[in-house]
């Protein structure tokens, strides 16, 4: 590990380098919350945030976004895909919405890797952030094992007071760093105090979950009929918000839109959301998951089961946004551990009758 | 003559701010008026020809005549479009149906209440067919423009089905509920780009219901935050009258 140090009063020096060279977006305040956006002003930056309504995903995939340009008009349809390609730095992404990155590089990579997404991704250099605390009551990060920064960070940064501890995780983050004065190397002070905070700040987070995440998939697959998700859709708003404010929920819409000479137009995406009523429907009218129970068991299964067995990586990184939205208090941990609850008598029952 | 496709727009009861809204929007769009030809439109312009294929209609239907009206229109027209929210739910004007006529009449009209033909206030669709909606109170005018759009293609206006807490939360909004407001987004259709909340204020419901929303457990919401059973009744029926009555209809029913 290259750890290099930087006091934290040449933050505001660094950061206005990155921003006259790349298009910089980090955490800022909007009313009492906040979101990533692009940062003007370095004081604009809010490296004391908790958690932002929207995930930093959205920096790689945007709400909305033009995916091609049409005209039909001429002899040869002419089709323009669009890619985003501006040098950009996103400074400031906590470790679980990392993990989530990470996630979303084989969701948008693997299969027919998904080109516009794929040149975000390739012109974005990420400078993650180190949790001291825990961010809202809601967060789960320990338990989901995202509490600690994976690989695929640039550079990654943790708050000893004055001065903040970098450490170069790619080639990228040493140029990013090249911006920044009064940098140096860490002496064995530093390694020591990096060591102090890491471990004072590990017991103020709690594990939520009563059971490790390596029982997800077979407990998920267990629990395909119980009622507790019958209970949970009759509360179930079908509202979507869950799905909006996930980072690593991917599934988008895509809708043309022509101009008034009926021939030209574009063509863009929109995030989608699997609890809305429609989101099932195919050609015809059928809807295949028509119930409420139905889509939020699905949203389970995909978390849970479908994305760790296809990527190896568990679909949801505990950051604890969709519970914090969820207008009637439908949580992660809540079900699952009352899934696991379920589960324990029968796993005894079936012990005894083995004894 | 040429053979653009021709539009007419008919008002019924409401306030007319639809129409405004279909006039403001050519501001932005005037190709619009270059893609067909405007053959009626009392709010804009004096000519008036009988020969259209695609009929925009605002107002809701309160008196027998307006019946009549609404069938001669559906005649004539191939493509009969609800524009906004009185049109396609009743709108504001359906406050009075879960009143007794009477007592509606003589509070709007006084002591002339006989004069006036009035009855309860009825979407457009539960008189003829319709092809479609703009919904919205008033309609949002990229929507509307978008909407001319489709049918010049031969499809329907593309109307969201999911509710306006997904564009609110595409649009980074904290929830009211989380700042001591109460919104109506969850059951509401979306399509105005969360308009009411982006602004601070709880949604009123004007687009209408969502397909399946969960009515019940989004008065649970409500009270939780402190608001009484009346004023939950009052919040929903100012736009939703008809469909909270319908819903209500179906939930006895099952
Ligand atoms: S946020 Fe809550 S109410 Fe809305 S769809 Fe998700 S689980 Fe259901
Ligand atoms: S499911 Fe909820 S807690 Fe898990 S990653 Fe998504 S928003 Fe965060
Ligand atoms: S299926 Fe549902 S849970 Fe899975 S990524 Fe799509 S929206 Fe998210
Ligand atoms: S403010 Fe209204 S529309 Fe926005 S998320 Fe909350 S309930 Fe939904
Ligand atoms: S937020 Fe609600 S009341 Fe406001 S314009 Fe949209 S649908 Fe109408």
């Amino acid at each position: 590990m290259t750890l290099k140090i930087l006091p934290k009063k040449a933050l505001p020096a660094w950061l206005d380098g990155l921003h006259a060279n790349y298009r910089l977006v980090g955490p800022r305040a909007k009313q009492e919350n906040f979101v990533f956006d692009v940062i003007q002003n370095a004081e604009d930056l809010r490296l004391d945030y908790n958690t932002t309504i929207l995930p930093p995903k959205k920096v790689l995939l945007p709400q909305q976004e033009t995916i091609l340009q049409f005209d039909t008009s001429k002899d040869f349809h002419q089709v323009e895909p669009v890619f985003e390609d501006t040098p950009t730095v996103l400074f400031g992404v906590h470790t679980c919405d990392m993990h989530a990155i990470n996630l979303m590089d084989q969701v948008f990579g693997q299969g027919y890797p998904d080109a516009h997404y794929q040149t975000r991704r390739q012109h974005t250099a990420i400078v993650t952030l180190e949790c001291l605390n825990p961010c809202t009551e809601f967060c789960f990060c320990k338990s989901m094992e995202t509490l600690s920064v994976p690989e695929g960070f640039d550079l990654h940064i943790t708050d000893l007071g004055n001065v903040l501890a970098i450490e170069i995780g790619s080639g990228q983050g040493l140029t990013l760093l090249q911006h920044a004065k009064m940098v140096r190397d860490a002496g064995p002070k530093d390694y020591q105090h990096l060591q102090d905070v890491m471990s004072e700040k590990w017991p103020r987070f709690a594990y939520q979950l009563d059971f490790d995440i390596t029982e997800l998939p077979s407990l998920i697959a267990l629990s395909y009929k119980t009622e507790v998700w019958d209970s949970l859709g009759d509360r179930c708003l079908g509202c979507g918000i869950c799905n909006v404010v996930c980072p690593t929920c991917n599934c988008f819409d895509v809708i043309d839109e022509v101009d008034f000479d009926l021939q030209s137009g574009s063509r863009y995406r929109i995030w989608d959301s699997c609890q809305l009523d429609r989101f099932c429907s195919v050609a015809g009218g059928h809807d295949f998951r028509s119930s409420r129970a139905n889509r939020l068991r699905h949203r389970f299964l995909h978390k849970f089961k479908y994305q760790p067995e296809t990527y190896k990586i568990v679909g949801c990184v505990g950051c604890g946004r969709c519970a914090q939205e969820c207008l009637v208090h439908i949580s992660p941990v809540d079900v699952l551990n009352e899934l696991y609850r379920r589960q324990v008598p029968f796993a005894s029952i079936e012990q005894e009758v083995l004894v | 003559m040429n053979n653009k496709p021709r539009i007419a727009f008919f008002d019924f009861t409401g306030c007319e701010g639809c129409q405004l809204t279909v006039i403001d929007s050519l501001e932005n769009h005037p190709e619009l008026l270059e893609a067909v030809d405007i053959v009626q439109f009392r709010e804009a312009m004096s000519e008036k020809d009988d020969d259209f294929s695609i009929a925009f209609i605002e107002g809701s239907c309160t008196r027998s005549s307006d019946e009549k009206r609404l069938e001669k229109i559906r005649e004539q027209a191939a493509l009969v479009i609800a524009l906004g929210a009185c049109a396609h739910l009743g709108g504001v004007n359906a406050v009075r149906n879960i009143q007794p006529l009477e007592s509606v009449r003589r509070c709007v009209y006084g002591e002339k209440a006989e004069v006036y033909e009035t009855s309860i206030a009825k979407p457009i669709g539960d008189v003829i067919s319709i092809d479609g909606f703009i919904p919205g109170c008033p309609i949002d005018p990229e929507e509307f423009i978008r909407g001319v759009k489709r049918l010049l293609q031969g499809n329907r206006p593309l109307i969201p089905d999911y509710p306006v807490c997904i564009e609110c939360k595409l649009r980074e909004n904290a929830c009211l509920f989380q700042r001591g407001k109460v919104c109506l987004g969850p059951i509401t259709r979306a399509g105005c780009g969360a308009l009411c909340p982006s602004l601070g204020v709880g949604c009123e419901g004007c687009r209408g219901l969502i397909p399946n929303p969960n009515i019940t457990w989004l008065k649970e919401v409500m009270a939780e935050h402190g608001q009484s059973s009346e004023r939950i009744s009052a919040k929903m029926g100012l736009f939703m009258t008809n469909q909270i009555l319908e819903s209500e209809v179906i939930d006895v029913e099952s």
